[in-house]
């Protein structure tokens, strides 16, 4: 028996070892969980609300979130997973780099301890699916006859962030409304920018964006089944979400913001330099810190004039999934990969939940989400709440950071005059799809 | 007779202690095996650190492993040296690092040899100026990037902030192709100006005073010193300068993935940084280790022309 049970190599196709369906005894000697995640806010958050907590059921094992920079952080956690070692028990996988792991046999299959340990009717299963399921899950539902991978840590999505005293308190209820509101305040405000949203090349930035306008004008971003991009992508559908994208809202944004990240567009909204901008919810809560704003020296102040709202629809209401979950290295020492599904295990515990979201943290399971704890923590987390049956995800493969990276560079490219809007998404479908096309063959892969 | 036994005095100067001889060195250690055993912690360290993971790289070269699948390495001979050379995003990429080398080191040659020349006409302050011109070269490249794109920044940055001052309009520094691709250049060769110009100070200050007299005295102008003496006497040194810096320039990935991350698209990124993509993106050891191999030749291949002509400009 490999650490928790598994017996495979770690090698090859859907080879991940299995977890054990009970929790192996814990161990009475000091114990340091380690996690990996990339440096923001929740990453603070969970270190400190973990070793408040988990430390009084379990007072000898302390808990250390270890951070990269976001753009590092796939290849942090895999390189280490190449190398068959890892400095960390817990790897925080974005949903779609669960394909690759499992593939690998870097994390341990879940599924049984899942069965006798979680509630699994206690989430809203679209969420379970996401940040544990792989195969991945058709959007809003989960296979139950799929294997699990992980459990969730922390939900996301985007929120649509408004200037109340510059556009009014009722927030667009479309996207061309939205583009209009926009457009009417930056004529109106000189100086402050109608949009800022995420638009760099570095980690899935560029990438997010135009999957939620393709989303919200009704296109796809493949064919799952047929694993077919070209042709689904740029159909007419993502060919006018392009379009929306770079000739409707790009002009709306400041000028240089064509390499924007979580933190600038915190920092325009922050600086009072834009008028509705969008942003994952998990990343929100500084903008209501006075220290950190020009919108006003109290809480009170910033939330009089800053509006938080569920992305506006059109053709469908679809909403970006983020959030990530928690997988246990294959790789960790036997003992710590006890400590860490006991610590799952405590984690997705109800009044854990609950004391998560109050700490700051965005809970997955459903009652977390609709406890007063979790509504009254922060003016962004009803639009979490709302968003929760809208949600898409990307494409959970194994080949996911090279699909990635080539809608990133594409989108990129579009949005910085590099390339035209209809060019660019016909090239991001072409490479894509070469990309699905060539897994498995021999020599020349990656290029 | 004996060996003289070395004294030491006190400050009366009478003998206070007597040092003894210094021990000879044992017969059993020749010089040969002295040398050996000097050189043999760093030939163990070279061998291990790059001889190894070098010849490592050209066998997985040859293969379609990847270090995240694991499993035995199938050959596919030359099939990953083929995508590579007829790869046109390779091509596109040795565009992107060819414009660069170009760029860079012409423009750091030509301020590095400005800088130089007129220090070496100094006499006062021209250690204290050398220094000061030395501190960017002693930076790492990671805090220069971010620095950089700090003061690069379109909406908050102070070159857009003094250009604003002036009157002129904001530019997109690093988020526009043209502009990325030559703020890159921009500030390699703030870093990298000074090792140019440290070897052309070298050169300078070797050129033999008595030559310049010699020419004084025939009433030569200041250009025709410059074009028969100074030139020719320093462009062996700065050519070799001008080698370094373009193998360095060739390989450059911190400054790309910390101020554009190859933007915008693809505009900017060099070989290395697609390598890196290649490698750590889809783990594609095989492709990535014939992609830097092929990289290692041709700096070999061109420093070998370019060794060639030194000698024979030597020669002449």
């Amino acid at each position: 028996m490999t650490a928790c049970g598994g017996s495979e190599d770690g090698a090859g196709q859907g080879s991940a070892p299995k977890a054990p369906a009970t929790i192996p005894e814990l161990t009475k000697d000091p114990l340091t969980l380690s996690f990996v995640w990339f440096a923001w806010p929740p990453a603070q958050a969970l270190e400190k609300f973990a070793n408040e907590e988990y430390r009084k059921v379990r007072p000898n094992a302390t808990i250390k979130v270890n951070t990269v920079p976001n753009a590092n952080w796939h290849d942090a956690m895999f390189t280490q997973f190449a190398a068959r070692k890892t400095d960390f028990d817990i790897a925080i996988l974005d949903s779609q780099h669960i394909g690759e792991a499992v593939t690998n046999g870097n994390i341990l299959d879940l599924t049984d301890f899942v069965k006798n340990n979680i509630d699994v009717n206690a989430y809203d299963p679209y969420l379970l699916a996401a940040y544990g399921q792989f195969p991945q899950a058709e959007t809003g539902r989960r296979d139950e006859n799929a294997s699990l991978y992980g459990l969730p840590l922390l939900g996301d999505t985007w929120t649509m962030i408004y200037r109340k005293d510059l556009i009014g308190d009722q927030a667009p209820q479309t996207w061309d409304e939205m583009i209009s509101a926009a457009q009417k305040c930056q004529t109106d405000h000189p100086g402050v920018s109608g949009l800022a949203f995420h638009q760099a090349n570095g980690s899935d930035a560029a990438a997010v964006t135009y999957n939620t306008v393709n989303g919200v004008y009704g296109g796809n971003l493949w064919d799952a089944k047929a694993k077919k991009i070209e042709g689904v992508l740029n159909d007419a559908a993502g060919q006018e979400a392009m379009d929306v994208l770079v000739n409707r809202m790009k002009p709306l944004t400041a000028k240089g913001s064509g390499n924007w990240f979580i933190d600038e567009v915190n920092a325009a909204v922050a600086q009072g330099k834009a008028c509705i901008a969008f942003n994952w919810i998990a990343a929100s809560g500084g903008l209501l810190d006075p220290k950190q704003s020009t919108l006003g020296k109290s809480r009170e102040e910033i939330l009089g004039k800053l509006g938080f709202a569920t992305l506006p629809k059109q053709k469908t209401d679809l909403v970006p999934l983020g959030g990530m979950g928690m997988h246990v290295s294959a790789y960790s020492a036997a003992a710590n990969q006890a400590e860490a599904l006991n610590f799952m295990k405590w984690f997705e515990q109800a009044d854990i939940q609950k004391k998560w979201a109050a700490a700051g943290g965005v809970p997955s399971r459903t009652d977390a989400i609709q406890s007063p704890e979790f509504l009254n923590a922060g003016p962004f987390n009803k639009v979490y709440a709302d968003s929760v049956p809208r949600m898409r995800d990307m494409w959970n493969v194994p080949q996911y950071a090279r699909l990635v990276d080539i809608e990133n560079t594409g989108v990129n490219a579009a949005l910085n005059g590099a390339k035209k809007p209809g060019d660019a998404l016909d090239d991001i479908a072409r490479e894509q799809q070469a990309v699905l096309d060539a897994s498995g063959r021999k020599g020349g892969g990656g290029l | 007779m004996s060996d003289a036994v070395p004294l030491t005095t006190d400050s009366s100067g009478q003998v206070a202690t007597v040092t003894p001889p210094a021990r000879g060195r044992s017969r059993r250690l020749s010089d040969r095996k002295l040398a050996v055993a000097f050189i043999t912690p760093a030939l163990l360290l070279l061998l291990a650190m790059s001889v190894f993971p070098l010849l490592w790289a050209l066998y997985l070269s040859f293969t379609d492993y990847s270090a995240t699948r694991g499993g035995s390495a199938g050959f596919v001979w030359f099939e990953n040296y083929i995508a590579v050379l007829t790869s046109a995003q390779v091509h596109l990429r040795a565009l992107t690092t060819l414009i660069y080398v170009v760029g860079a080191v012409a423009l750091q040659t030509v301020l590095g040899f400005t800088i130089a020349y007129l220090i070496s006409r100094r006499t006062h302050g021209r250690g204290l100026l050398t220094t000061l011109f030395l501190v960017p070269m002693m930076l790492s490249p990671v805090v220069v990037g971010l620095f950089w794109r700090f003061m690069l920044d379109a909406q908050f940055g102070v070159v857009n902030s003094m250009l604003g001052s002036l009157g002129l309009e904001q530019v997109e520094w690093l988020t526009r192709q043209r502009t990325a691709l030559a703020s890159l250049i921009v500030v390699d060769t703030w870093q990298w100006t000074p090792f140019i110009m440290l070897i052309a100070l070298a050169g300078l200050t070797a050129v033999p005073r008595y030559l310049y007299e010699a020419a004084s005295i025939d009433r030569a102008s200041e250009w025709f010193k410059f074009r028969t003496i100074t030139l020719p006497l320093v462009w062996p040194l700065l050519l070799i300068a001008v080698l370094f810096r373009s193998i360095e320039a060739f390989r450059l990935f911190d400054l790309v993935y910390i101020l554009t991350s190859g933007g915008p698209g693809v505009s900017t990124e060099t070989l290395s940084f697609h390598v890196y993509k290649v490698a750590f993106l889809g783990f594609n050891t095989g492709t990535a280790s014939a992609y830097g191999i092929l990289m290692v030749v041709v700096v070999i291949v061109l420093t070998q022309l370019y060794l060639r002509y030194l000698n024979k400009l030597k020669e002449d």
